[in-house]
């Protein structure tokens, strides 16, 4: 009766997942160089749509700042590189992110809707400024790294991050606070009226929505090997992550992963040979499930299977 | 002593005196009708209680402990839940969750979302919408609704619940249907209850006490005979209509 309410993941969804990732953990023994570097790449960018789904999906509060919070980690990673060891620098970006996403969140959450959305944009403008200011003043237009890592050895901490954001989402599609969030964008009044706290789960969410990208944009640094603001702060990666979320699906937790899948993919297909062409239709595709298919890939999956198991249902039935 | 006392209370939106200078008591287990014109004040008191609007002055008391000016969650958690006159569901969510989240936070706060589940479908099942608990909620017809909105406001485990107009909008049978389970819910939940309503015979046969609003202000308060055949009620809700169509 009540089973689609918090939907408890069903094992099918369970298997899925496990083989997925358990043929991603495998993959860097047969690919080439080349593909692990897309692969890391899909993981980073599924680990930033995740990210942004845990709370700009949930909420409806469109975050088109999460650029911030990449190029953050990135800049942490630039200054404390060969000074701090890695797995001292990674949690450092995640817990500097989060306590930005509440500086920042204070004032930006108590507006709603457009507001909010040129607010964050504002914001993450502004802060990379900043930061090429402060590079600028210490005589440097970037910060080359040196001794990086392998790209095999950046891709499984990637994945790591993949899995955790996918977690995230899935565990919020069954707990509390993914309730109240969704109340949240709902009807935001109602959802104070019934007792949800609503600025404090706000402002949580938009925390720990910001940790993934930074320690994304950490190890992200460390393959690019080049520290240079405008690049890692450019809001072009909050752009990206909203259209895949869109086009992925943002009520899903299997949304950002078809999404950031689908767009690397369609990018690995044409950006090289027809970079105009794969604007347009990127914009194409993006108009069209904004008005066609609001609720993105997974939504349509999710139709189609529920339609499916209705026939069946139907056609099994005893006359 | 009495559950909610209301005193002096106040609010102004620029010159306009929504409500002014209110001063009432609602005793426990008590059903205290709010009647009055459109425009009397009557949402704006409600809001003011339920924390959504902060009053200009005056004084709210849960219990002798003042709430005026906190947040609605607050208030909530400490046992008001009111309804929406213009119903306010959580539209892309199911019946059910929307109960449900009532019953995670609210006063109840079940940890549980599963044990919040349970609950919340209980309450479907009382106020009628058990058969509807996983249809999104923007499906439901406006009598759905407004029983909606009272079981996600049950769900929060009220000792005072508000209830802004439910009747509104409903047939003759809904309204038989809706007081029915006012009552039940009373009884069953040992609850004091505030109604704003239109329907005035219904509000006759449900209140214990009546209180009349007119322009911001309390006009009168007393049983519900009483106030049938008190000329300054008349006035207000008849004479005073007239007076106002520009000869």
């Amino acid at each position: 009766m009540a089973r689609t309410v918090f939907s408890s993941v069903d094992k099918g969804g369970l298997t899925v997942a496990a083989s997925l990732t358990g043929v991603a953990a495998l993959s860097p023994l047969i690919l080439s160089a080349y593909g692990v570097g897309v692969l890391t790449q899909l993981c980073a960018w599924i680990a930033l749509a995740g990210s942004w789904v845990a709370f700009s999906g949930m909420t409806g509060y469109i975050s088109l700042g999460h650029a911030v919070f990449f190029g953050l980690g990135a800049y942490i990673m630039a200054l404390g590189w060969q000074q701090i060891p890695i797995v001292a620098i990674l949690p450092l970006a995640g817990v500097a992110a989060a306590a930005l996403a509440l500086v920042v969140g204070f004032p930006a959450l108590r507006v709603r809707g457009p507001y909010f959305v040129i607010l964050t944009l504002g914001i993450s403008e502004f802060l990379k400024y900043v930061v090429v200011a402060i590079e600028a003043s210490l005589g440097a237009g970037g910060r080359l790294l040196i001794d990086t890592p392998d790209t095999v050895v950046l891709f499984y901490p990637m994945l790591g991050l993949a899995l955790a954001a996918t977690a995230i989402n899935v565990w919020l599609t069954r707990s509390r606070l993914g309730a109240a969030l969704r109340a949240i964008r709902e009807d935001e009044t109602a959802a104070a009226t019934v007792g949800v706290p609503v600025t404090r789960i706000k402002m949580l969410a938009f925390a720990v929505s910001a940790v993934i990208p930074a320690m994304v944009g950490a190890l992200s640094v460390l393959r690019s090997t080049y520290f240079e603001p405008m690049q890692l702060f450019s809001p072009t990666t909050s752009f990206t992550i909203v259209t895949m979320a869109i086009i992925g699906g943002s009520d899903r937790p299997a949304g950002p992963i078809l999404g950031a899948a689908f767009i690397l993919f369609l990018s690995e297909l044409l950006w090289a040979r027809a970079p105009q062409t794969y604007m347009i239709l990127l914009g194409a595709l993006l108009i069209g499930f904004v008005l066609l298919a609001p609720s993105g890939l997974s939504g349509l999956w999710a139709r189609r299977r529920s339609a499916s198991l209705k026939r069946r249902a139907v056609v099994g039935r005893p006359a | 002593m009495s559950l909610l006392s209301v005193r002096n209370l106040a609010r102004r939106y620029g010159g306009n005196l929504a409500v002014d200078d209110v001063s009432f008591d609602v005793m426990p287990g008590e059903i205290l009708g709010v009647m009055g014109a459109n425009g009397a004040g009557k949402t704006t008191l409600f809001s003011m209680i339920a924390g959504n609007v902060k009053p200009s002055s005056g004084q709210i008391m849960l219990e002798g402990q003042a709430i005026q000016g906190q947040p609605p969650e607050r208030i909530n958690a400490l046992g008001v839940a009111r309804t929406f006159q213009i119903v306010r569901p959580f539209p892309g969510m199911s019946v059910l969750e929307n109960v449900a989240v009532g019953a995670m936070y609210g006063r109840g706060r079940i940890a549980s979302p599963a044990e919040a589940r349970e609950h919340a479908f209980a309450l479907l099942r009382e106020t009628g919408l058990a058969d509807r608990a996983d249809l999104p909620a923007s499906q439901l017809n406006l009598a759905g609704r407004k029983r909606l909105e009272i079981a996600r406001a049950l769900a929060t485990r009220p000792r005072l619940l508000l209830l802004d107009e439910v009747l509104a909008g409903l047939n003759a049978t809904e309204v038989g249907a809706a007081l029915e389970l006012i009552r039940e819910v009373r009884e069953r939940y040992g609850l004091s209850i505030v109604i704003i309503e239109h329907v005035m015979k219904a509000l006759m046969r449900l209140s214990d006490r009546i209180v009349v609003m007119h322009e911001g202000r309390k006009v009168v308060e007393g049983l519900p005979a009483e106030i049938a055949n008190d000329p300054r009620v008349i006035k207000a809700y008849l004479g005073e209509r007239r007076h106002a169509v520009p000869a």
